[in-house]
């Protein structure tokens, strides 16, 4: 876990996609929001989950690691880059590599796109644009003492496994209080999820993007 | 070890080309030699580095299989047009780039085929594989050699002759006005600012635009100052090049290397099976088959024990994990 990052909690989330509008001002990426919000077990709940880059941290960037351009960049303060513009070839690696569902691609610019942390905003100081407007605090930005100063004993997670493969991240997730520390969180490899309907109405790359087949160059 | 060795096999291979092209030196031109040389250890930079680059797990196999794709028969039986045309389209005219703004893709064709241009006149002339005799004394009739053999007579008057002689200026303004381009765009937009590398990510565009001026203000002297400042405008020029080049292979410019690969991950991708790999959770089409299995391979050489999360999309993989948090971490929230 980074020293100052983000804290998710999917059980604050009220699903108004404030992040995903306000993600789409990011300058780094601007006019396309890299925030997914899925609603989870729709018509039979109201659950939703934001979604940003997790940072991996070890194994290190696993959607670095397959890239056959050395476009994704890790700097030293963990933060997981976006592809080099120069570099990123729009093979799509990164994105069915990366155990949380991440990346994307524009099939168009052949360039993949993902969240950065508002390297722009983190860099300099500022949350990220997703917590700055998030109003459950579904989406936290800091460190874990001031999350503590405002909850109170609240614990976080950093760690998933993935079918027996453990991932740890920069980025954290909220976990009930009394749940062993050092449990790793489900990546959900077993899971049969329901398939829902259109999570992103708004913001979101052509629906063929989330896959990164299209025509060719 | 292997980079350096084929690094150094590349050099070789590139002076002894420059030894029968000159016919033994005889037509080399000893005032451009330190450029002759800065190429040689821009070939073993080149070879280097792109050994290191496809030595990694992603690169190689990508490597071995798009050269396979773009050598195979049988995908030049089936799709002819599919190589000259994406090498068109692609490394030539980079049509992806006007889906970025329409400004990047024209700043980056000016900056494009302006060095392609500078390259295609000044490489041969400092390897001494072309060279230029005059038919009579002091001319206007030259005849353009290369390999010492006569391939074109020309009028050093006449239109073609005066492209021949400032082809070089030509070049150095369209490089000026993209290179001018990306630089504003680097100080003013925060999309291409964030993050940013002196190093990396501008002295790419300060090289080019030193070489430019340089190369212009040689022209300058000798036609508008008598030679004024020609010597030490000379070295500046010379200097600026010699760094370019040795700088070439280990920052930004590498992608001139590195992006053919592009045209190769796209032929693998879809000209050699056309099957298509569908999402294990929802049946979306995930990628081709072939792909999705070279990067499974890919993953599992890296350890990347999850490699079976390849076969779920990008949503359902974050479905099934809010779907396991909200039924076992934090029951019914
Ligand atoms: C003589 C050859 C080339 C030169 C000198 C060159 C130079 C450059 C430079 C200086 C940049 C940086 C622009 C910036 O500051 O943002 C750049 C960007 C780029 N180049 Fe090249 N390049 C060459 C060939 C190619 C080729 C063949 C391709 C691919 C087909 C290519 C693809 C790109 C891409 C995708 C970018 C990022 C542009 C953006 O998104 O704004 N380049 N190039
Ligand atoms: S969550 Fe995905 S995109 Fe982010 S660092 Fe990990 S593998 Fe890369
Ligand atoms: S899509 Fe771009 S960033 Fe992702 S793996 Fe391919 S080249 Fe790398």
């Amino acid at each position: 876990m980074m020293g100052r990052t983000i804290v998710i909690d999917p059980g604050r989330c009220i699903g108004c996609q404030a992040c995903v509008s306000a993600c789409r001002e990011c300058d780094s990426h601007r006019g396309k929001s890299m925030i997914h919000l899925d609603y989870l077990d729709q018509g039979a709940s109201v659950a939703s989950s934001p979604t940003v880059c997790m940072h991996c941290e070890d194994p290190v960037a696993p959607c670095a690691q397959v890239c056959p351009a050395e476009a994704i960049l890790v700097t030293p303060d963990g933060v997981v880059h976006d592809a080099d513009k120069s570099r990123c070839i729009g093979c799509g690696n990164c994105v069915s590599a990366c155990p949380m569902g991440v990346p994307k691609i524009d099939l168009e610019a052949k360039l993949q796109f993902k969240c950065n942390l508002c390297y722009d905003r983190t860099s300099y100081g500022l949350a990220p644009m997703c917590a700055t407007v998030c109003p459950t605090g579904s989406i936290f930005y800091g460190t874990l003492e001031e999350l503590r100063t405002e909850r109170p004993g609240v614990e976080v997670a950093s760690t998933f496994d993935f079918d027996g493969s453990i991932i740890s991240t920069g980025v954290a997730m909220v976990v009930p209080r009394g749940r062993p520390v050092d449990e790793p969180l489900p990546g959900g490899a077993g899971e049969h999820a329901r398939v829902t309907g259109s999570p992103q109405p708004a913001g979101h790359l052509e629906p063929s993007a989330d896959n990164v087949l299209g025509d060719p160059l | 070890m292997r980079p350096v060795l084929v690094g150094i096999v590349t050099a070789l291979v590139l002076s002894a080309a420059i030894f029968l092209g000159s016919r033994g030196l005889h037509n080399f031109d000893s005032a451009l030699a330190p450029y002759a040389i800065a190429s040689v250890f821009l070939a073993f930079g080149i070879a280097y580095r792109y050994t290191v680059w496809i030595s990694s797990p992603g690169a190689r196999r990508l490597f071995r299989k798009g050269w396979g794709a773009a050598l195979s028969w049988q995908n030049l039986r089936r799709t002819p047009t599919a190589l000259p045309r994406m090498i068109a389209t692609y490394l030539g005219f980079q049509k992806f780039l006007g889906a970025r703004s329409r400004a990047r893709w024209a700043a980056h064709q000016l900056i494009f085929w302006g060095c392609l241009l500078a390259a295609a006149i000044t490489f041969p002339l400092t390897w001494g594989w072309f060279t230029f005799t005059a038919n009579t004394g002091a001319g206007p009739q030259y005849t353009m050699n290369i390999w010492g053999f006569p391939v074109v007579g020309f009028n050093a008057l006449s239109v073609l002759g005066w492209l021949l002689f400032h082809g070089l200026d030509i070049a150095a303004v369209l490089v000026i006005a993209g290179a001018t381009y990306f630089l504003i765009r680097r100080m003013r937009d925060r999309e291409a600012s964030t993050g940013q590398r002196f190093g990396y990510d501008l002295v790419p565009l300060l090289a080019l635009i030193i070489i430019s001026v340089t190369g212009l203000l040689l022209t300058f002297s000798s036609v508008a100052l008598h030679g004024g400042g020609y010597e030490f405008l000379a070295v500046l020029h010379m200097a600026a090049v010699v760094l370019t080049l040795l700088y070439l292979p280990f920052g930004k410019f590498f992608h001139i290397a590195q992006r053919p690969a592009a045209v190769g991950m796209q032929l693998f991708k879809y000209t050699e099976h056309g099957e298509i790999r569908r999402c294990r959770n929802c049946g979306e089409p995930i990628d081709t088959t072939a792909y999705v299995d070279n990067l499974r391979a890919t993953m599992r050489d890296l350890k990347l024990d999850f490699d079976a999360m390849a076969e779920v999309c990008p949503r359902c993989k974050r479905l099934r994990r809010g779907q396991a948090y909200r039924t076992t971490v934090k029951p019914g929230f």
